[in-house]
């Protein structure tokens, strides 16, 4: 591998942040956002149920991927770090604003986006199928807002993204029975929450 | 393997997610046959799973991709709206460090004010000129350098001593 031919500036003046990259480099990280960016913004959006909280999410767990660029081994595989990431930003968010983000089961959950503050849409009440999925869809956005972030992030790895017990365990450093446990619980607290659509597709009536 | 019931509702999320070792798939299986409560249960489970399954991918807002492209650009408001428990660590940081130099300026400030009452009152001209000369600079004290507490605690002869102090 030869010298690389140019060398740009990303560095902004006032910027305390100056990193020069190679092309190379910029290259690896544009791949990098090309493979994880759209996965990540889901899981934050997942786990923080609104755009703007997901965006910064995303957009800060990036910066640092940016920032540690030279320290990424090419090719390796880096969602354990990345779901960390979000996971630590995201405990760091409810610090900061815990008073949004009810994490009791009685409590009424409280939002950013008010679609999410109404009353349970009752299935039956909207023809349009769409408008029912898209209710369906806040339904169980607001049902894992109720669960703590430990349980909701372990289901949001497990049935949103598709990752096995394994993988999770290794993502978030827990041993793997944590995972079995916290995913059970996460479970039967959103079938709990969510027991109206559960009992309606088990009698086979499909949103 | 035969396991009792409560065993078996404990394991139905992972004989749903097929993460049991075989003798135990057996026998979730095999109680599944006999136990009506755990079947809607797994049931339920099952359903669960599928209703998170099947939400979309959320997409990323516009905006969202110059952004983390281009990471150096807006990052400071993206990590302030996270980071606020951070700042307020740096205030509270700022807040010691303003208390800490604080306790340092009193044995400075309050020796100083000591010296220059000794160049008034001290016994001989010699220890009036030191006095004065070490209230200017107090840093070329060795009493103030070495022994801060015990210089700030200089009773002067001719003053009366402080109360409580203990006796010569």
């Amino acid at each position: 591998m030869g010298r690389p031919a140019a060398v740009v500036s990303m560095a902004r003046p006032n910027a305390s942040q100056a990193v020069s990259y190679t092309t190379e480099e910029l290259a690896r990280y544009e791949a990098i956002v090309q493979r994880y960016a759209r996965h990540v913004y889901n899981v934050a959006y997942r786990m923080t149920g609104n755009e703007a909280d997901a965006r910064d999410l995303a957009q800060e767990t990036f910066l640092r991927v940016y920032r540690a660029l030279r320290r990424v081994e090419p090719d390796a595989p880096l969602e354990s770090w990345l779901y960390r990431i979000v996971s630590n930003l995201h405990i760091d968010l409810l610090r900061k604003r815990p008073r949004g983000r009810v994490e009791s089961l009685d409590a009424p959950v409280d939002t950013p986006r008010g679609e999410l503050l109404r009353e349970m849409p009752d299935p039956g009440s909207s023809p349009e199928a769409i408008i029912e999925r898209e209710q369906l869809d806040a339904t169980i956005q607001r049902a894992l807002g109720t669960l703590s972030p430990d349980l909701r992030m372990v289901v949001v790895l497990s049935d949103v993204e598709g990752y096995s017990y394994e993988e999770i365990a290794m993502f978030l450093r827990v041993p793997l029975g944590t995972v079995k446990s916290r995913l059970h619980r996460a479970r039967q607290i959103l079938q709990q929450r969510l027991a109206r659509y559960v009992e309606a597709r088990r009698r086979g009536w499909e949103p | 393997m035969t396991l009792n019931h409560h065993r078996v509702s404990q394991l139905l999320s992972a004989y749903l997610d097929r993460e049991l070792g075989p003798a135990e798939t057996a026998a979730v299986q095999e109680h599944l046959l006999d136990c009506a409560s755990c079947r809607a249960a797994y049931e339920g489970l099952r359903t669960t799973k599928e209703l998170l399954g099947e939400l979309p991918v959320a997409e990323p807002p516009a905006g969202f991709w110059a952004a983390v492209r281009a990471p150096w650009l807006d990052r400071r408001a993206a990590a302030a709206r996270i980071r606020g428990v951070f700042g307020r660590r740096v205030a509270w940081a700022s807040a010691a460090a303003v208390l800490a130099l604080a306790l340092a300026a009193t044995p400075l400030v309050k020796g100083t004010i000591d010296r220059l009452h000794a160049s008034e009152i001290g016994v001989d001209l010699y220890v009036r000129q030191h006095a004065q000369a070490m209230g200017a600079e107090p840093f070329t004290d060795r009493a103030y350098l070495g022994l801060t507490t015990g210089d700030a605690d200089l009773v002067l002869s001719g003053d009366a001593p402080p109360a409580g102090a203990a006796p010569r």
